[in-house]
């Protein structure tokens, strides 16, 4: 069976200014890590990349990523998401860096992971909580992550910060 | 301390506080380390697993004269305190005492300019055989592009003489920015030219058996501690220094 195949990158972004989170775009993420990819492997590492590069899925809450791009060239990619330093959108610029977290062939392989991965992020949270309230909304919410039939992973957010 | 906390969150387990000893300057007298207990009143968890996060302390010392290495072997107190010793040789000749003589667990390649030095097998297979790790630097890379060529060129020929083996990638990040996490450091092991599971030990089993060859250097002549896992005992026969007896179970 002939099938294009991709690989589908799990990404989270981290950086210092708390504001940084809520501007992510996948605009100005695809800018950077094209500049990035141009300045590790050049013209022909970007050519090469950005067959079928896109930005899947954006999570502005907990700064989640998930990138796609053609198997052939992930290892380019790869490499270069550590060059990755600041994010620029509406003429500023945040520094900041993308921590991987998880390489799938497909989305769904990579929405599983996510939601492990938020329980887990859930359960760190909720070990910090102080405020009674806060903790009883994050155990409802570790309680109703599934995967669902929509293409869009469930699970809510909650900030304690 | 800002460093740490993004350390932990980001996935690593054990990190190694480095104080960095250069000869050059007179008077240079190995301070005590920073005992980690006094930065964090108590650990956070590992994510992930349930263990507590390790903090090692960590020396290198930057040799550009033979007469610096006496320094390791005297008896002072201060570098027993220390979990790791790591030696930044500046030329050939103290390349290779550094690989064949000297009591260390890393040697530091150096990766802001062109080394004046090239590799020879000999030496790098007596460190191989010795247990020493050879220790690459990433987060020059990041930050400077010349720095990148020569990271990646000093990378590569020190690649094609010791085939992959006994490499740590480490950061000397100052600041929490400049850290990447555990796999995309594994990812920057492909650009060196490691292959794909040696890159992944470069970031895991390899700084592992670094800290053990530590541990035997810190404990006593011609003791072996034994550890109940098999595999650990055969890393630990590799890792005593050819001079001490090794006594095996």
């Amino acid at each position: 069976m002939v099938r294009f195949k991709n690989r589908d990158d799990d990404c989270e972004v981290i950086s210092e200014d708390p504001r940084c989170r809520q501007c992510i775009e996948d605009r100005a993420l695809g800018l950077a890590i094209r500049d990035a990819i141009t300045r590790v492997h050049g013209d022909y590492g970007l050519a090469c990349c950005s067959i079928s590069f896109t930005v899947k899925y954006l999570n502005a809450y907990t700064g989640t990523v998930l990138l796609r791009c053609r198997k052939d060239s992930y290892r380019l990619l790869c490499s270069a998401l550590p060059f990755v330093r600041s994010l620029e959108s509406r003429a500023q610029r945040y520094p900041c860096f993308l921590n991987t977290l998880h390489v799938g062939g497909t989305i769904r392989t990579c929405q599983k992971f996510l939601i492990q991965y938020n329980t887990t992020q859930l359960l760190r949270l909720l070990q910090n909580c102080t405020n009674e309230e806060e903790r009883q909304c994050i155990q409802k919410s570790l309680l109703s992550c599934s995967l669902t039939e929509e293409p869009s992973p469930s699970g809510d957010e909650e900030e304690d910060d | 301390q800002n460093i740490l906390t993004v350390c932990f969150s980001v996935g690593y387990s054990v990190v190694a506080l480095n104080h960095v000893i250069d000869f050059k300057e007179k008077k240079q007298e190995i301070i005590k380390p920073v005992s980690p207990s006094e930065l964090f009143p108590s650990l956070p968890i590992v994510q992930g697993t349930s263990k507590k996060i390790k903090v090692l302390t960590r020396l290198t010392l930057i040799v550009s004269d033979p007469s610096h290495c006496n320094l390791l072997r005297s008896t002072s107190a201060n570098i027993r305190l220390y979990d790791i010793i790591a030696v930044f040789p500046k030329t050939e000749k103290l390349f290779h005492i550094a690989c064949t003589t000297l009591d260390v667990d890393l040697v530091c390649i150096n990766v802001t300019e062109k080394l004046p030095f090239y590799f020879r097998r000999p030496p790098v297979n007596m460190a191989i055989d010795r247990g020493i790790y050879f220790e690459l630097l990433y987060t020059p890379a990041i930050k400077d592009s010349t720095m990148r060529r020569y990271t990646i060129s000093n990378a590569i020929s020190l690649m094609q003489i010791c085939k992959g083996k006994n490499i740590v990638i480490s950061s000397a990040a100052e600041r929490p920015l400049e850290l990447r996490g555990p796999y995309d450091v594994a990812n920057l092991g492909l650009l060196f030219g490691l292959s794909e599971g040696e890159a992944k030990a470069a970031v895991s089993t390899n700084c592992r058996a670094a800290m053990l060859h530590g541990e035997t250097r810190k404990s006593a002549c011609g003791v072996v501690y034994t550890v109940k896992k098999p595999r650990k005992v055969e890393e630990e026969e590799t890792a005593v220094p050819a001079c001490k007896k090794a006594k095996t179970q």
